[in-house]
């Protein structure tokens, strides 16, 4: 039974009452949880089309929207174009095409919101897209914009330059190609084209239609605003067009000159690295049939040219169309600027309007295809427009600002505003200085001068005079000018001297400009800029005849020991110009320097030394041309050349070229008189050869240091060993290069070979102290100078009998391997082969009595190096006798050690012996 | 014994045992002597293959010998000063001589002095002309180089001053030495310098090509025939040789790796002041300050001959031998005139020469239209001529011709005749 009570049923009524509440049942759905949704953005919007805004719409919904009628939609789609295309970059490439399309279209949109939304989107994706890429939409772009500029509305027009700002900056090559369209349009925004009726009588019989000033009152701003803006754009497209011009065609202007232009790339080889250059030497590109494309001999004109120049201004005439039209116009502008002020005295904005009229004159005078032609072009510009200019231009010429501070306080604010809004904020209000405006003008007139000498002198002198004047004025002035004012002038400076032949004018004018330059703290650039007109003036035009110029290329040594060390650029600048004046023998400045040479070649502070290495090898070269070298300049030279400050190769070159400049080098020097004397020649060799001076010398006599080792009977003399470079360096000269060189060419051996000896002779026999790098070299100069009719003196040979001992135990001491160890060895052996009786002193030399017990080992390594030496070794068995004697002394000092050393030398002897007895037999 | 094909000319500066002597080039055999007075460093040129001039050194005039008279001085030519440097255009027309700073230059035929050209700033070292004649370079102690059109300086406008068509002023040290390869304007000319450079340029544009940098300052230059390689004598007496075409492919050859000392001759001692090429490339010449000529085998680098001399070599050069050169008795086609001294020829009162015809440009000058004219109506009339024949053909024989013919037919028609009959007479007979 309980078991049958315990178990429960599976279906279990459930009894429901009345009153209570109903129990819930078991499988009740329990709503209480809160569902919220996940947003996986990444995954979505690889789902959709590509990325959105935070508007959630796609790139083509933005450019769908561009067609809505209403402005706002439109407005708000081109702020999301650049919102999405500012965060997903990759996408502006993508729909490069699209986005310009619909953007160029925008330009000409009738509301002004959506045009500076379009400019602000256009200014962003030229930012990020560089030019090859655009040019293919170009002609697009090109053609929107103009539709711009020649719209009818005045604001769509005005916001056009502004699209034309943006297109400037970023492709100014590209717009540069579309000039031809472009132009016009220019002309048509502050003019208007008057169709030449049968009423009014040509003015010109070549032209069809005449243009002339519009006004359009309507417009916000002044119409004297309007223009500036206009030709602000007009100038610097030009600009553009000229700069893409210099870079197609080679065409220098007239500021670039002093850079070096160079068509071809010349191939530079160094004669050491010659076999191992890389790209090999190929130097015959143009042989043959086809001359190079630089060559200055012109057969036929060329008849296509080049590739971006197309009809409108590819030929002279087309520029002087253009020209027709732009000049009576910009002439009007200027009338109606100066009319509205009184005099010379004008006003901020009329001056900056003025300002670009000549801008734009000066670079319609650039605009020539080629570099020859600018002269035609100038000379018909003379012609045609002469008389106009000298009445508007010179009638107040030298203009200054009209100051008006009430006024100014007054409207300052609304002015700026309307400025800046005119000007598309680009502009900087510096522009308008009166002095800059005076040097443009001065840089037109003097393009229009006569050229060429047999023109009668004073034509032009009633307008040139003024300018004259001027430009003098403002350079003596003191006033202290920046580059950006003083590069213009120097300019007109350039161009008045030039045309100019009369020689007192001329000495006026560069009488200011030297007094521009004595002034002090003057800033690099400036001084580079003032100094590179001199040198050019003096290396170009040959004006060598002006006064100021002799007295600025005499003062340029002392100015060139004054800089020292302190401007490497300037130095090398004044150094080349000097260079050329010394070549050029211009005799104030052989003068100067010869007064300066030994401040310019002190060995401690010299320009020599201080500067970097190519100026120091001009000034080395420049030796050449030094008219004489007294004793005191030859002492510094020498010095210099042994104080490695100065590469060794350098200071072969030098040795060199005094070589070439005295009397004994045989170089055809016929006119010339001898700049060295042969004594003064040779004490400059001798000392270039000891390295040391005298009082160096001397004071080591005195000195105690650890570097010196003490005299033995093995050693005689105590050597000096001299740090390594040092030596290094003082080998060079002497072995590698030119010292022995010289002395070996200087015709009679024994004569030179008698000298050096009385030299030895006084300067070095009987000191006790030696540097090792004079041993060497002494030795070395024997060896090469001494050959079989000449018997060197006794004393001589006594103290090289010295040297070569104490230099054969130095040899031992020094470690294996390093360059010192070489050079001494060689010298010995050297100095040993060549002269028999040396070898013969030195064994004597070598009295085993006189030693002590550890210096035997090194004595007979000494021997045994000796007699091993091929060379060396007749000459041994020659003295076979001494060779004997020493042996059996070393073998009866050292009985009680019979040691390694000792039974080597014995076989060494005995085989060097049996051998050469071999031999004999 | 053959005439040699190619000579060695040389000149040293002592002059003991002749100023300029002939050599063999390949025996090294000497053919001939000049004796008197002695030759300055380049100024030994030859005159259209019919006299050899020399600058006297330290004195103001040029030596000068007929080619086939060894031993006798002919004429001396007194210039206004020193002569540092002379050379004679290729066409044997004009002279050239660098007398301190300036240029002269004659015209050979009447002795004119044409042009006084003072540009350079210093004396002159090297004068040379290109192959055609057209152009001449011209090298001083002042570091320039110019190169001058020869046309535009012998003009009759005198209004035109006389520039050169280019300044080359890369060098930083004076010019030694002076070489135009072939090709007349459209050739290289390479300079040396003491500033351890030589340099190659292009004398149509004016522009250099190379650059070299060596280590010691070099005293001569030469470019072989095919300008492959550049030749340059240095300060030490050594040779260097530039390929002007090097490629790549030594890099593979490890067997020339020690490409330094393939590329060098050693030999001189001094300074190598003359270098010259042979013309089939395969030999050089070089004189030096050492007083000894060297000839060497370019492909081997090795000396085959050294000749002493006296003094230091001043000049050395190969050239083709003259055909006059070995033939006692010929004599030069054009005597040699008097040389003036001064620029403009009415001074010297040879009123002769005043009014006559100065012929500077074009050598056929005798009213060449006429002639022209007439040819070309000779050709007309010639051509006419031929037409007319073939048309109309000419009387007398035509009718000769035509019986010919017509007789030729009358036998043809009886030959046709007889075998018509022979063939009728077979075909009827069996029947």
């Amino acid at each position: 039974m309980t078991k049958r009570k315990k178990r429960q049923d599976d279906f279990q009524k459930v009894k429901l009452k009345v009153g209570k509440k109903k129990p819930r049942p078991d499988n009740a759905t329990s709503v209480s949880f809160r569902s919220k949704s996940i947003h996986l953005s990444e995954q979505l919007r690889r789902d959709e089309s590509g990325p959105t805004t935070h508007r959630q719409l796609g790139i083509k919904d933005l450019l769908s929207q561009l067609h809505h009628y209403n402005a706002t939609v439109k407005q708000g789609a081109l702020f999301g174009l650049r919102e999405l295309l500012a965060s997903h970059t990759p996408l502006v490439h993508q729909h490069l095409s699209t986005i310009l399309s619909e953007v160029a279209a925008a330009f000409t949109d009738k509301d002004g919101v959506v045009r500076r939304a379009a400019l602000r989107l256009l200014r962003f994706v030229a930012q990020c897209v560089p030019g090859e890429h655009v040019a293919p939409f170009f002609p697009l772009l090109s053609a929107h914009l103009t539709c711009a500029m020649t719209h009818i509305s005045s604001g769509i027009q005005a916001d056009a330059l502004l699209v034309l700002d943006v297109l400037l900056e970023h492709y100014p090559a590209l717009l540069a190609h579309r000039h031809a369209h472009l132009l016009t349009n220019f002309l048509e925004l502050i003019s208007q084209q008057k169709l030449g009726g049968g009423a009014k009588a040509q003015a010109k019989p070549g032209a069809g239609k005449t243009w002339a000033l519009s006004i359009t009152p309507e417009r916000r701003t002044t119409a004297q605003q309007w223009r500036l803006t206009v030709l602000l754009r007009l100038s610097r497209f030009l600009e553009a067009v000229v700069e893409e011009r210099a870079g197609e065609g080679g065409v220098v202007s007239a500021d670039k000159v002093t850079a070096d232009k160079c068509l071809v790339t010349p191939l530079e080889l160094n004669w050491e690295e010659q076999p191992f250059g890389k790209g090999g030497v190929q130097v015959f590109e143009n042989s043959g049939a086809k001359p190079t494309p630089h060559s200055t001999y012109r057969l036929r004109p060329d008849l296509e040219p080049g590739a971006g120049v197309d009809s409108v201004l590819g030929s002279l005439e087309a520029v002087r169309g253009f020209a027709e039209t732009l000049v009576p116009l910009l002439m009007e502008v200027w009338v109606e600027t100066v009319g509205a002020d009184s005099g010379h005295l004008i006003s901020d904005d009329a001056m900056a309007l003025m300002q670009q009229v000549l801008t734009v004159l000066q670079l319609l005078r650039r605009l020539t295809p080629q570099h020859h032609l600018q002269e035609e072009l100038d000379s018909w510009l003379r012609t045609s427009y002469l008389r106009d200019f000298r009445q508007h231009f010179m009638k107040n010429f030298p203009y200054s600002l009209l100051d008006t501070p009430i006024q100014r306080h007054k409207k300052k604010g609304e002015g700026k505003r309307t400025r800046q809004q005119v000007m598309g904020g680009s502009v900087a209000s510096g522009n308008a200085d009166p002095l800059g405006l005076n040097v443009t003008l001065c840089q037109v007139m003097v393009t229009l001068s006569v050229k060429g000498r047999g023109q009668p002198e004073g034509q032009d002198a009633d307008w040139l005079g003024p300018i004259r004047s001027f430009v003098r004025e403002t350079l003596m002035d003191g006033g202290r000018l920046g580059g950006r004012q003083l590069a213009p002038l120097l300019e007109v400076v350039w161009s008045l001297v030039l045309n100019q032949k009369s020689r007192t004018v001329t000495e006026e004018l560069l009488q200011a400009v030297h007094a521009q330059y004595h002034q002090r703290n003057l800033s690099v650039s400036v001084r580079l800029m003032l100094l590179r007109f001199f040198s050019r003036l003096y290396l170009q035009e040959h004006l060598s005849r002006s006064k100021i110029l002799a007295r600025w290329l005499a003062s340029l040594p002392v100015q060139l020991v004054q800089l020292g060390s302190r401007n490497p650029q300037l130095s090398a600048q004044i150094l080349q110009t000097l260079q050329s004046a010394a070549a050029w023998r211009n005799k104030d400045l052989l003068q100067s320097l010869q007064t300066q040479a030994c401040s310019l070649y002190d060995p401690v502070q010299g320009c020599v030394v201080v500067l970097p290495a190519d100026s120091q090898q001009r000034l080395v070269q420049m030796l050449y041309f030094l008219p004489a070298f007294p004793p005191d300049l030859l002492a510094c030279l020498s010095r210099i050349c042994n104080t490695g400050r100065v590469s060794a190769s350098l200071a072969a070159t030098l040795i060199r070229i005094i070589h070439l400049r005295s009397s004994l080098s045989g170089w055809q020097c016929s006119s010339q008189e001898v700049a060295v004397r042969d004594v003064d020649y040779f004490s400059f060799l001798f000392s270039t050869l000891i390295g040391f001076c005298q009082d160096e010398i001397t004071e080591l006599q005195q000195r105690e240091d650890e570097s010196i080792a003490l005299p033995s009977s093995f050693s005689p003399f105590s050597i000096y060993s001299t740090p390594e470079e040092q030596f290094t360096h003082h080998w060079d000269v002497v072995e590698v290069s030119a010292v022995c060189h010289c002395l070996e060419t200087l015709g009679s051996r024994s004569q030179c070979f008698d000298l050096l000896q009385n030299g030895v002779y006084k300067t070095l026999v009987g000191l006790t102290v030696v540097p090792d790098s004079v041993c060497a070299a002494v030795l070395r100069f024997v060896s090469r100078l001494l050959d079989v009719n000449v018997i060197p003196n006794e004393t001589l040979l006594n103290f090289l009998s010295d040297c070569c001992l104490s230099m054969l135990s130095l040899f031992l001491q020094l470690e294996p391997g390093t360059h010192r160890r070489e050079a001494v060895w060689g010298a010995c052996l050297a100095a040993l082969s060549t002269v028999p009786r040396l070898l013969r002193l030195v064994l004597q030399a070598l009295r085993v009595g006189d030693l002590c017990e550890e210096e035997f080992p090194q004595v007979a390594q000494i021997l045994q190096l000796l007699m091993q030496h091929t060379h060396l070794r007749n000459h041994m068995i020659a003295n076979n006798a001494l060779l004997q004697q020493i042996i059996q002394e070393l073998t009866q000092y050292s009985v009680e050690s019979r040691d390694q050393w000792l039974t080597d030398l014995l076989y060494c002897y005995s085989t060097t012996v049996s051998s050469h007895r071999g031999n004999l037999f | 014994m053959s005439a040699p094909v190619e000579v060695v000319v040389s000149a040293d500066s002592a002059g003991q045992l002749w100023n300029c002597a002939v050599f063999e080039l390949h025996s090294g055999t000497n053919l001939l002597s000049y004796r008197g007075g002695n030759t300055s460093a380049r100024s030994l040129t030859l005159l259209s293959g019919e006299y050899i001039l020399g600058g006297q050194v330290g004195k103001n005039f040029i030596n000068v010998w007929e080619i086939q008279r060894k031993d006798q001085l002919q004429q001396k030519i007194v210039c206004p000063g020193n002569v540092t440097c002379l050379t004679a255009s290729p066409d044997g027309l004009y002279l050239l001589a660098g007398i301190a700073e300036a240029i002269h230059l004659w015209e050979v035929s009447t002795g004119n002095l044409l042009a006084i050209l003072s540009r350079h700033y210093q004396e002159l070292t090297c004068i040379r002309f290109t192959d055609d004649s057209s152009h001449f370079v011209s090298g001083g102690k002042d570091n320039l180089v110019f190169i001058w059109n020869l046309a535009s300086l012998i003009q009759l406008d005198s209004s035109r001053s006389s520039d050169p068509r280019h300044i080359l002023s890369g060098h930083t040290l004076p010019i030694t030495d002076i070489h135009c390869g072939f090709m007349g304007a459209q050739g290289r000319v390479a300079t040396a310098s003491l500033d351890h450079t030589v340099k190659l340029w292009e004398i149509s544009s004016g522009e250099m090509l190379l650059s070299v940098v060596f280590d010691v300052c070099i005293m001569s230059v030469t470019l072989d025939p095919c300008e492959y390689f550049l030749f340059c004598g240095g300060g030490d007496g050594t040779i260097y040789q530039v390929s002007l075409c090097s490629t790549n492919f030594s890099r593979d050859k490890t067997f020339q790796s020690d490409s330094e000392g393939n590329q060098i001759f050693k030999g001189h001692r001094n300074f190598v002041t003359c270098l010259s090429v042979s013309m089939d490339g395969t030999l050089l010449l070089s004189g030096s300050h050492d007083e000894t000529l060297r000839l060497w085998d370019i492909q081997s680098k090795q000396s085959i001959r050294t000749v002493a001399h006296k003094g230091p070599v001043t000049n050395a050069f190969i050239i083709p031998a003259p055909a006059n050169m070995f033939l006692p008795d010929s004599r030069p086609s054009i005597p040699l005139p008097r040389f003036s001294r001064h620029l403009n020829p009415s001074e010297q009162g040879e009123s002769s020469s005043l009014g006559g015809v100065c012929l500077r440009m074009g050598p056929n000058a005798q009213a060449p239209e006429e002639t022209y004219l007439e040819k070309a109506d000779k050709f007309y009339s010639l051509m006419c001529a031929v037409t007319d024949k073939s048309v109309f053909g000419d009387g007398e024989n035509t009718k000769v011709r035509v019986s010919e013919l017509e007789e030729e037919v009358k036998t043809l028609k009886k030959i046709n005749k007889d075998l018509y009959d022979f063939s009728t007479q077979l075909l009827t007979k069996p029947s």
